[in-house]
């Protein structure tokens, strides 16, 4: 039996209907605030499918170094392999910084790179859109992340795009949006959002698919717990 | 700058006829030679990510992209081929050096593709 997507964390499969899946080449937003377990979602889904074949995965992170970034997962269990690379932007931030590079394009060249060295390169993750956003001067959501992601559709690459979206607390003091354009959410193939529900008595980690075009999926947010050897997604919440 | 690869840009840029294969650009040769040409001057000095590109961009007048140099560089520390040095209180956080263990075997490496190339490309009928 061919292992999916679906198949890399336990329990994801819940949240498709029928044969539904993650479908290759398509580009999946993966929202949520801050503490909700995106980056490990994303790391831990990479980590399991190519441990089950032989592809190569590109995880570019602007977030943090990668020393911390595997520090980071490895506390949730997550541990990389060979075939997952990883890009941290460390040195490139550093060293240009009187220059202001142009992140987007480093982006599709650093793509570029590595669907020429390996043939089998097919997924790629980019942790966060927050964070180019705020190093880029004069990035225009709507101009260039159009660009952006028809060039990840020209690649037929599966991607996972990290977005960061405000807590209720940072709602209230910062207010409901930044005043920016979002494309992100109508560009995107599928949202999987990531959140915190919290009560008086607990404090529940979920994971709910928004939308995944062409795909019969759930709609219910389910638990997401953090097991000894990653994430594991649970029965409905409610 | 080396004359004749002026001269390779200059017939580049007249027969810019898309279905020519002959009609390569400067930007395309470096890029093709990109890793000979990294570790042929890491084999002079030791560099940063940043210095690499400043050095292409001084020798050819072709700027390359961080996201196809520094990919690279990673890929071959990774392979063990060159290694890497951190820069205490310098922006310039990394310097790549060639490793003692593979400094041999990279000249002859260098040494065989050029000498490859020259071949192919004397061969050529000139007019």
């Amino acid at each position: 039996m061919k292992f999916t997507l679906k198949d890399s964390i336990d329990g994801l499969n819940e949240l498709f209907k029928n044969e539904g899946d993650i479908p290759e080449s398509s580009i999946i937003l993966v929202t949520g605030v801050e503490g909700g377990l995106k980056s490990g979602l994303v790391f831990n889904m990479l980590s399991n499918y190519l441990a089950k074949n032989g592809k190569h995965a590109l995880y570019a992170t602007l977030e943090e170094t990668e020393e911390s970034h595997l520090r980071n997962m490895a506390s949730l269990g997550i541990i990389k392999p060979d075939r997952l690379h990883i890009f941290d932007y460390m040195d490139v931030r550093q060293e240009w910084e009187d220059e202001e590079p142009d992140f987007l394009k480093i982006t599709e060249d650093m793509i570029k790179f590595y669907t020429e060295k390996y043939a089998d390169f097919d997924i790629f993750a980019f942790d966060s859109l927050n964070a180019l956003y705020s190093i880029s001067a004069n990035i225009n959501p709507r101009k260039h992340m159009y660009r952006f992601f028809t060039m990840l559709r020209a690649k037929k690459l599966t991607s996972f795009l990290i977005m960061e979206t405000h807590s209720p607390e940072r709602r209230w003091f910062f207010g409901a949006g930044d005043g920016i354009e979002r494309p992100e959410y109508f560009l995107a193939d599928g949202i999987i959002e990531m959140g915190i529900i919290e009560d008086k008595e607990s404090v529940k980690r979920y994971i709910q698919i928004r939308k995944m075009r062409a795909v019969n999926h759930s709609m219910e947010k389910h638990q997401v717990l953090v097991g000894k050897n990653g994430l594991n997604v649970v029965g409905s919440i409610y | 700058m080396d004359q004749n690869f002026k001269t390779i840009q200059l017939i580049s840029k007249e027969t810019n006829n898309p279905k020519l294969k002959l009609d390569i650009t400067a930007e395309e040769i470096v890029k093709n030679h990109l890793e000979i040409i990294i570790l042929s001057l890491l084999l002079e000095k030791s560099m940063c990510g940043y210095d690499l590109i400043k050095e292409i961009i001084t020798k050819y007048n072709v700027m390359i992209s961080q996201g196809t140099v520094y990919p690279l560089l990673y890929s071959l520390k990774g392979e063990g081929i060159i290694h890497v040095e951190p820069m205490k209180g310098s922006m310039k956080t990394k310097r790549y050096s060639i490793t003692e263990d593979t400094r041999n075997n990279i000249e002859k490496k260098i040494e065989g593709y050029i000498k490859t190339e020259e071949y192919i490309l004397n061969s050529i009928r000139k007019w």
